[in-house]
């Protein structure tokens, strides 16, 4: 078996609040493979978000170590300083979140351009060429000089997809991407993570409280009070409490 | 923060009023529509969203724009940032015309200097901190030394009390937070305006508050500021609230003066509103008149008279801009009870026919009560002024 692209172990995570400790996330331990499309789901407060914000290095762990193995190298995320992180979270990862960012004075092409100026990964002639490549990708190419305010939330969103990928990551990590928009509208922005797993090898971890998208996962998680569950269905196990 | 915090005492320690000063001096505009028509065409047909709009916002106003979905807010938005074209007409900003002319990368880098702008979901970019996202601006019209950057970016963070959080990602600050550093990055290139979309929409009471606070301090500045929303709360607090009802734009004297009317009456006064002006002292009503006319008054200031033979004259009451009269004798029937004549100053005023006014008052029976109330308070006024009566008592 390959080594796993991504290696969580023992993560807690703890956050202080003036009413005492918050255990968001309690050891969890957590292998993705190359080529997954692993959901994460939970109820609102069960660590989803934070589990993201481990695996990239948005946030800091308590105890525990994030281990990516990406272009060649294996990365303790957080032994890295924020500008060793920053660099290396533009070139191994893409981050989708539910609202979209796009800068609303830029087309969408030259938001998708500012990110790989930014990185300064592509020369700025090959960026554009890059940027359509991957509007088409994500199916909008034909409106590419358009600003953000003349295309609907779900065009958007694809945007915002093919803006993760300029830098061409490995791993794409969604934050309810579908959360703002309507179920067919959801259904084809799942559509194209889907694609871009199978077709293109991204790994992709997504998280949501939309239980209904569990089947269309290759693998998905449920965390409940910042513990992993057993990966079994749901719906095979008798049903229990958040208390128990 | 602090500078700020105080400044905003100081500006809610005023009366209301004060505001308005504005308009005192020669006002300079810093935003002009003229005859702006905006059509879009869909699979149903040609809808027109602006028909026909005619505004001018001047140099350090505090403006709201509201109006209910579909009446065209954004789109007014729209015409003004140059994010997209009227149909026809003309907008003029910071003396610009930017539809004249104008090619579409010179208007996107005139934008970038001469507008702020923040919307309701922040746009900030996710991969970069909050101090990055505020350099953005900066580096894309090319404005400041590349290594005063990162200073202006810190010195409008800490404006908007974020400096601790400058080298955070934004997903690991709140959304209110998120805000804050949007309307930094708005303000990174020093526009004189700056426009804002629905800006607290999506923000709970304090955050919204505090962004309330942070406009202000900027028109204090001297900057314009120019803000659809639809939370009443924070219209009370601008100098000029804008409403667009179905693509036209309310008589502001209307809406001030009659706020609890529905939009699609205030419109329609707008419409059948006669404008007049009066010479000072000259007579606007004659006591036992009849009253054929509602009265609003736009600008300048009117008196109530009361006339005696042989005895000398009482000023009953004084009104003033966004004020009306002919209201007692309309809701009461009747004769005028008092002249009323202009003030020192030249008065106009908007006249809405009888018939309107007593047709749409049967229909806004909110608008017939908070009349009511001011006739109430008017006729204890007049009484406490009369000569007569108080002797009486």
């Amino acid at each position: 078996m390959n080594k796993p692209l991504i290696e969580l172990k023992n993560v807690t995570k703890t956050y202080s609040t003036a009413a005492g400790d918050f255990p968001a996330l309690r050891n969890v331990n957590l292998d993705v493979q190359i080529g997954e499309f692993l959901g994460v789901v939970g109820k609102s407060g069960a660590g989803k978000s934070t589990l993201l914000n481990m695996i990239n290095g948005v946030d800091g762990l308590t105890s525990g170590e994030v281990i990516v193995n990406s272009g060649g190298e294996r990365i303790s995320v957080h032994t890295l300083s924020e500008d060793e992180k920053a660099a290396w979270r533009g070139k191994t990862m893409g981050v989708v979140y539910q609202s979209f960012q796009l800068l609303p004075m830029l087309t969408l092409v030259e938001n998708i351009t500012l990110s790989m100026d930014l990185a300064e990964n592509f020369k700025p002639r090959e960026s554009r060429e890059r940027a359509m490549e991957l509007l088409r990708l994500v199916e909008i190419e034909e409106h590419a000089d358009k600003l953000p305010a003349f295309i609907s939330g779900g065009q958007q969103q694809r945007v915002a997809i093919a803006r993760a990928l300029a830098n061409d990551p490995d791993i794409l990590v969604a934050d309810e991407p579908t959360g703002s928009l309507d179920s067919l509208t959801a259904d084809h922005i799942f559509d194209v993570f889907s694609r871009l797993a199978n077709e293109r090898g991204k790994t992709i971890i997504m998280v949501t409280h939309d239980v209904s998208l569990k089947s269309r996962f290759t693998r998905c998680l449920t965390l409940v009070d910042g513990e992993l569950q057993d990966e079994v269905p749901a719906d095979a196990k008798p049903k229990r409490s958040r208390k128990q | 923060m602090t500078q700020t915090k105080k400044k905003r005492t100081s500006a809610r320690s005023q009366p209301k009023a004060a505001p308005q000063k504005v308009h005192d001096a020669a006002p300079e505009a810093i935003i002009e529509m003229r005859g702006v028509v905006k059509k879009f065409s869909n699979a149903a047909g040609e809808f027109t969203v602006l028909k026909g709009v005619d505004l001018q916002i001047n140099k350090g106003e505090f403006v709201s724009i509201v109006g209910k979905s579909g009446s065209g807010k954004s789109t007014l938005l729209n015409m003004i940032t140059g994010i997209d074209h009227p149909t026809y007409g003309q907008v003029i900003v910071n003396h610009n015309d930017i539809y004249t002319g104008v090619s579409e990368s010179a208007r996107s880098k005139w934008r970038g200097k001469n507008l702020g702008i923040v919307f309701q979901f922040f746009q900030l970019l996710p991969m970069l901190t909050l101090l990055e996202n505020v350099m953005l601006p900066m580096d894309y019209v090319d404005l400041y030394d590349f290594d005063e950057r990162p200073k202006r970016a810190m010195e409008l963070l800490t404006l908007v009390g974020l400096e601790k959080f400058a080298n955070k990602l934004p997903v690991l600050v709140s959304t209110g937070q998120q805000q804050l550093a949007a309307i930094a990055r708005a303000m990174a290139c020093d526009p004189p305006l700056l426009i804002a979309d629905e800006p607290t929409g999506n923000l709970d009471t304090r955050s919204a508050d505090t962004i309330i606070q942070l406009f202000e301090h900027f028109v204090e500045q001297g900057k314009t500021v120019v803000m659809v929303t639809h939370d009443p709360s924070l219209t009370s607090r601008t100098h000029r609230n804008i409403i667009l009802s179905d693509g036209e734009l309310i008589d502001e004297t209307i809406s001030r003066s009659l706020p609890q009317l529905r939009h699609r009456h205030m419109l329609e006064f707008t419409k059948l509103a006669e404008r007049r002006m009066y010479q000072p002292r000259e007579t606007i009503i004659s006591r036992d008149d009849p009253i054929k006319h509602f009265f609003m008054i736009r600008n300048g200031n009117v008196e109530v008279v009361l006339q005696k033979q042989r005895s000398k004259e009482t000023i009953l009451s004084r009104l003033g801009a966004n004020e009306f009269f002919g209201d007692i004798e309309l809701l009461r029937g009747g004769k005028s009870i008092a002249n009323v004549r202009a003030g020192s100053e030249p008065v106009e005023v908007l006249m809405i026919p009888r018939d309107d006014f007593s047709r749409v008052m049967d229909e806004s029976p909110i608008t017939v009560e908070a009349v009511t109330k001011i006739v109430q308070k008017k006729l204890d006024e007049h009484r406490m002024a009369d000569p007569r009566k108080r002797s009486r008592e």
